[in-house]
């Protein structure tokens, strides 16, 4: 299957907003990425990097106008992301990935990621400094809290 | 908000959810309560005499840094430029790996009222950067820039990367901060300050032992840190030190498992009084600390910039703080 964009800038006015519990980021989510535009994208990886303080997952998304565009994507620190199961074969380049995410605020191929769906369904929670955590309610087919 | 530590892996068209939860010896209970001192417990010793506080230690945590206050502004403490209430993003995960929790009232214990007794300047100083992050970098907080989370700052919990490895050797005590890639080398030796003209980002740390205590006297630091970076720190996030900061640390083995740690807070210039951080830091030897190379991809500030400069040409509402 050809990589496409799926989805983009669903405007929604229902962001879970966060509550002062401990919270992780490194830098401010609101500052450089957008709630309000959440942002499907489907396609190829092109390259992990596994790097400080934020890992970024690329990949080849085929845009509406047939061009095929290098998107940038802000996951957690690569030490969070090993502690949540993450390893350098969860997303080898070349694999089908789906990334559901937040746009950044100057119009730029990057996002921030909530999470990755796999080839097989199976879901890695990506995020960082202020995406959506599993079980956070945005994702109908998730358990309740 | 209990543990959010799975990772939510739904198999195939099903979703159904799966915990990920086992992370190799990570699973202990984390109590964040200060522990009493074990009544028959003497801390063993290190070869040179020095009470031996070595280990692999952690302090994740649910507990709030301050007392919540209505007049609080949390979403703006995590940087909703924007006054959306989205300061921290949608929805947030406090990765605590499969530890359960506890959550006390504060972790500022002093003054009782758990609110940390901060100059109004100051606060606005913390307001109008929180606000103009985005026009320009000396606006984001030292760990923002990948300089230093300061100290005390830097055991502050964060909600990952809360590693700290111990290790002492002769007239010395050395600390490793997971996060951000930091160490500081004590000397322990009776050694003085040095020279008052000498102005650090972490100041300048002079360690002694008081009993089975090591006390760290912080002195000479340069007025362009923060006290706390972290936004967990809420409203101390992005207060400024000044060259007058005084900190005075405490760290009390209690037990096996366990040390107590206490930071004193003294800035006339910022604070209208001293203040008092109170945890326990837990030993978990299993526990690995993972290089976070923090400038190595720290993308954050150019886009975070250019994210204000494309919001200027779309005719960004002028500010007023």
């Amino acid at each position: 299957m050809s990589p496409r964009l799926l989805l983009a800038l669903v405007a929604t006015g229902s962001l879970v907003v966060a509550t002062p519990v401990p919270a992780i980021a490194h830098h401010a989510f609101a500052a450089e990425f957008d709630g309000s535009k959440p942002v499907t994208l489907k396609g190829k990886v092109t390259r992990m990097e596994w790097i400080n303080p934020h890992a970024w997952l690329y990949l080849d998304v085929s845009m509406p106008n047939g061009k095929v565009v290098n998107w940038g994507v802000e996951g957690g620190a690569p030490n969070a992301l090993l502690r949540r199961g993450w390893n350098r074969n969860s997303v080898l380049p070349g694999t089908e990935i789906t990334v559901e995410g937040f746009r950044a605020k100057d119009g730029s191929n990057r996002a921030n990621g909530r999470q990755v769906i796999l080839p097989d369904g199976k879901k890695l929670f990506i995020g960082s400094s202020g995406t959506g955590a599993p079980l956070d309610g945005r994702d109908p087919t998730e358990a309740k809290k | 908000m209990t543990i959010r530590t799975r990772l939510a892996i739904a198999t195939g068209a099903s979703a159904v959810l799966v915990a990920l939860v086992t992370v190799a010896g990570q699973n202990q209970s984390s109590d964040t309560k200060a522990a009493a001192p074990a009544a028959n417990w003497t801390p063993p010793r290190t070869p040179d005499g020095q009470p031996d506080i070595q280990g692999m230690w952690t302090n994740y945590t649910n507990t709030p840094f301050e007392v919540f206050d209505e007049s609080d502004k949390p979403d703006f403490y995590g940087g909703d430029v924007d006054g959306k209430g989205a300061g921290t993003g949608p929805g947030f995960i406090a990765d605590t790996f499969g530890r359960k929790l506890s959550k006390g009232r504060s972790l500022v214990v002093d003054p009782p009222s758990g609110r940390v007794p901060i100059m109004e300047w100051a606060e606005k100083q913390r307001d109008y950067r929180l606000l103009h992050i985005q026009d320009d970098w000396v606006n984001f907080t030292p760990w923002e820039r990948c300089i230093t989370r300061g100290v005390p700052g830097g055991i502050f919990p964060p909600g990952y990367g809360a590693g700290y490895q111990i290790l002492q050797g002769p007239g010395y005590v050395a600390i490793i901060y997971e996060m951000i890639h930091e160490a500081r080398i004590i000397p322990v030796d009776g050694r003085p300050h040095l020279h008052s003209s000498f102005k650090l980002w972490n100041g300048d740390s002079r360690g002694r032992w008081e009993g089975n205590t090591l006390v760290v006297d912080v002195t000479n630091y340069n007025d362009k840190g923060n006290v706390a970076t972290n936004i967990a720190t809420q409203r101390v996030r992005s207060i400024p030190q000044s060259e007058a900061l005084h900190v005075v640390e405490r760290f009390t083995r209690v037990d096996e498992k366990t040390i107590n740690y206490e930071v004193t807070i003294e800035d006339p210039k910022v604070f209208t009084a001293p203040w008092k951080v109170a945890m326990p830091l837990n030993l978990e030897p299993d526990y690995k600390i993972f290089e976070y190379a923090c400038h190595e991809g720290n993308h954050a500030v150019p886009n975070t910039l250019s994210a204000g400069r494309a919001q200027d040409r779309g005719g960004r509402a002028s500010r007023s703080q």
